[in-house]
């Protein structure tokens, strides 16, 4: 199968400053693959790198199988600006039609049936809708001609958690399809539960390509025991994984990284009265990445 | 993509159209009053204004025939750069100014070919400046007609392609330095500065000798030394303004076509 993305040594400047560094990276079909930094790593820059708008001081991408350059690939990619900036004056469906036609003809009916699903304005003039509303006709612009490739650069800004919620449903239908979808954010909790893989980059490197399941066997967890009757530390101490231990009285709290089973059995010769264990925070391993990169450099110049 | 520009420029279109048209019948509406008063508006009552007015106003040889009038009120001065305001209006409108706005970034990610896109921009402009142009030049027409200027049609009609292409030139102008650097304002300060200066150069500047030879680079001097309104349609120079308005056109094409938008 040809990937659908495929960048070797994509790389961007903007005059002296870096916009990206030697990205190599293949997306595959079928996949939605989470794209994340803080702002200004990269994330922009590549996303307008596939789409043409700009292009790379070095390297090449192939997007469909095709050169970037060529303007009839753009047909089948659906595309939500990061900073999305409409017609001011026109109305949601005027422009929506306009940009349907351009892309080779979407039915009307689809185009409603999307503003429903995300309660859409499409009758007044662009400019007197809310960021969040803004957002809405962006989405739909991007799905209605029902693209083989998705991108969406940080497409939740703006929206409400209901709409939020639709629109992931609306991604995972995508990937229900076999199309696929790139999606960048800052904010790692916004993309992991759709995220099949998620890429990490920083500062215009790619610092790390995570299957998602894997990241969160990795995840650093908070788990908190409380027992019936007030249990020895030794118990806890030294089992795989655990850290941070704090043993007072009859409640344990520690967290611990990849599974939690030595962590239960050890706990099941105990009464359990009570459990607590937090959602594995991915945010954690993401900075984790951050600062390990730190480290290298550090080690690097102490070399 | 052509009928998109002209419909979001169609306020715009509708406001110049009446705004050119209200110039030119209230300037050829007072022609009676003026060919009644030779002694003020003939040659010898004109001869009275300076010098560098005079020159700057292209000679104003005379106001009392209808031909002379015609030339030193309507297409001297106000109606060419009427025009050309309103060129530099909606080629701004055409890709820097979306650029600066943001919209540009949807459009150019649209299945169409960077070099098409500028092209069919650039028709926009010639089409939307067209229509301005086709009504006023009627409404001049009209005027000329119910004043009694004397003027045939054939003649008008020679002068007022010569202001629609003069614009388009300029309007070309706007849409390459656009379309080059996506600043709206940089593409309207070179126009200006060459619409004003091209200006000077044929006018003040002709009887200046260090500078009068400017006047091959000046667009006003292929618009105006034809005298179209008194010896008809000058082909040779509107060919000349047509030839440089497809190389900036083309010009335009190349240069967005290798740039990065929006950064």
């Amino acid at each position: 199968m040809t990937a659908v993305v495929r960048a070797e040594g994509l790389t961007k400047y903007y005059g002296r400053r870096r916009g990206l560094e030697d990205l190599t990276l293949d997306i595959r079909p079928g996949e939605i693959f989470g794209y994340l930094g803080p702002n200004g790593a990269g994330k922009t820059t590549t996303i307008r790198l596939l789409l043409d708008v700009i292009r790379p001081t070095r390297g090449h991408v192939r997007v469909l199988g095709a050169d970037s350059r060529e303007a009839a690939v753009r047909r089948r990619i659906g595309y939500l600006p990061g900073d999305l900036a409409l017609e001011e004056r026109e109305p949601g469906r005027a422009y929506l039609q306009f940009l349907g036609k351009v892309r080779g003809g979407v039915p009307a009916a689809r185009i409603d049936a999307l503003a429903e699903r995300l309660d859409a304005d499409l009758s007044v003039p662009m400019r007197k809708l809310s960021k969040g509303n803004r957002q809405k006709i962006g989405l739909i612009q991007a799905f209605m001609h029902e693209p083989e490739f998705l991108i969406l650069d940080e497409p939740t800004g703006g929206l409400d958690p209901l709409v939020q919620q639709e629109f992931l449903a609306m991604v995972r239908e995508v990937r229900t399809s076999g199309r696929t979808v790139l999606m960048s954010s800052h904010v790692l909790a916004e993309v992991e539960h759709v995220s099949d893989r998620v890429g990490i980059v920083r500062a215009g490197r790619l610092v790390a390509v995570e299957n998602v399941a894997a990241l969160r066997e990795k995840a650093v967890r908070r788990v908190e025991f409380h027992f019936d009757a007030p249990v020895p530390r030794e118990a806890f101490e030294h089992l795989p994984g655990v850290r941070d231990l704090r043993v007072a009285g009859a409640s344990v709290r520690c967290t611990i990284d990849g599974r939690p089973d030595p962590l239960i059995k050890a706990a099941a010769r105990f009464t359990v009265v009570h459990m607590v264990s937090a959602e594995p925070d991915l945010e954690e391993i993401f900075l984790t990445y951050y600062s390990g990169e730190d480290h290298d450099h550090d080690r690097q110049v102490s070399a | 993509m052509i009928a998109k520009c002209l419909r979001d420029w169609r306020r715009t279109l509708i406001w110049w159209t009446i705004g050119i048209g209200a110039f030119m019948a209230l300037y050829l509406g007072t022609y009676q009053s003026i060919k009644q008063a030779p002694e003020i508006y003939g040659p010898a009552g004109l001869a009275k204004f300076p010098g560098a007015l005079r020159d700057l106003m292209g000679g104003l040889e005379d106001f009392t025939s209808g031909t002379g009038y015609l030339q030193s009120v309507v297409y001297q001065l106000f109606v060419p750069f009427l025009f050309i305001v309103c060129a530099m209006v909606l080629a701004g409108r055409a890709l820097a100014g979306p650029e600066e706005a943001g919209t540009l970034e949807l459009i150019v990610t649209l299945p169409v070919d960077r070099r098409r896109l500028v092209l069919e921009r650039f028709a926009s402009i010639a089409l939307g400046l067209l229509a301005v142009a086709a009504v006023t030049l009627l409404v001049t027409w009209a005027m000329a007609e119910a004043v009694g200027m004397g003027v045939g049609f054939d003649r008008i009609l020679a002068a007022h392609l010569g202001v629609y292409l003069l614009a388009l030139l300029f309007g070309t102008v706007t849409l390459a330095v656009g379309a080059a650097t996506g600043r709206k304002a940089a593409a309207s300060a070179v126009m200006g500065v060459w619409a004003v200066l091209g200006y000077m150069v044929v006018t003040i500047g002709r009887n200046v000798e260090a500078i009068a030879w400017l006047k091959w680079v000046s667009p006003f001097h292929y618009y105006a030394e034809g005298r179209p309104l008194y010896e008809g349609l000058p082909a040779g120079d509107y060919l000349v303004l047509a030839a440089a308005t497809a190389v900036l056109a083309l010009t335009a094409v190349l240069a967005f076509d290798r740039r990065d938008v929006g950064v």
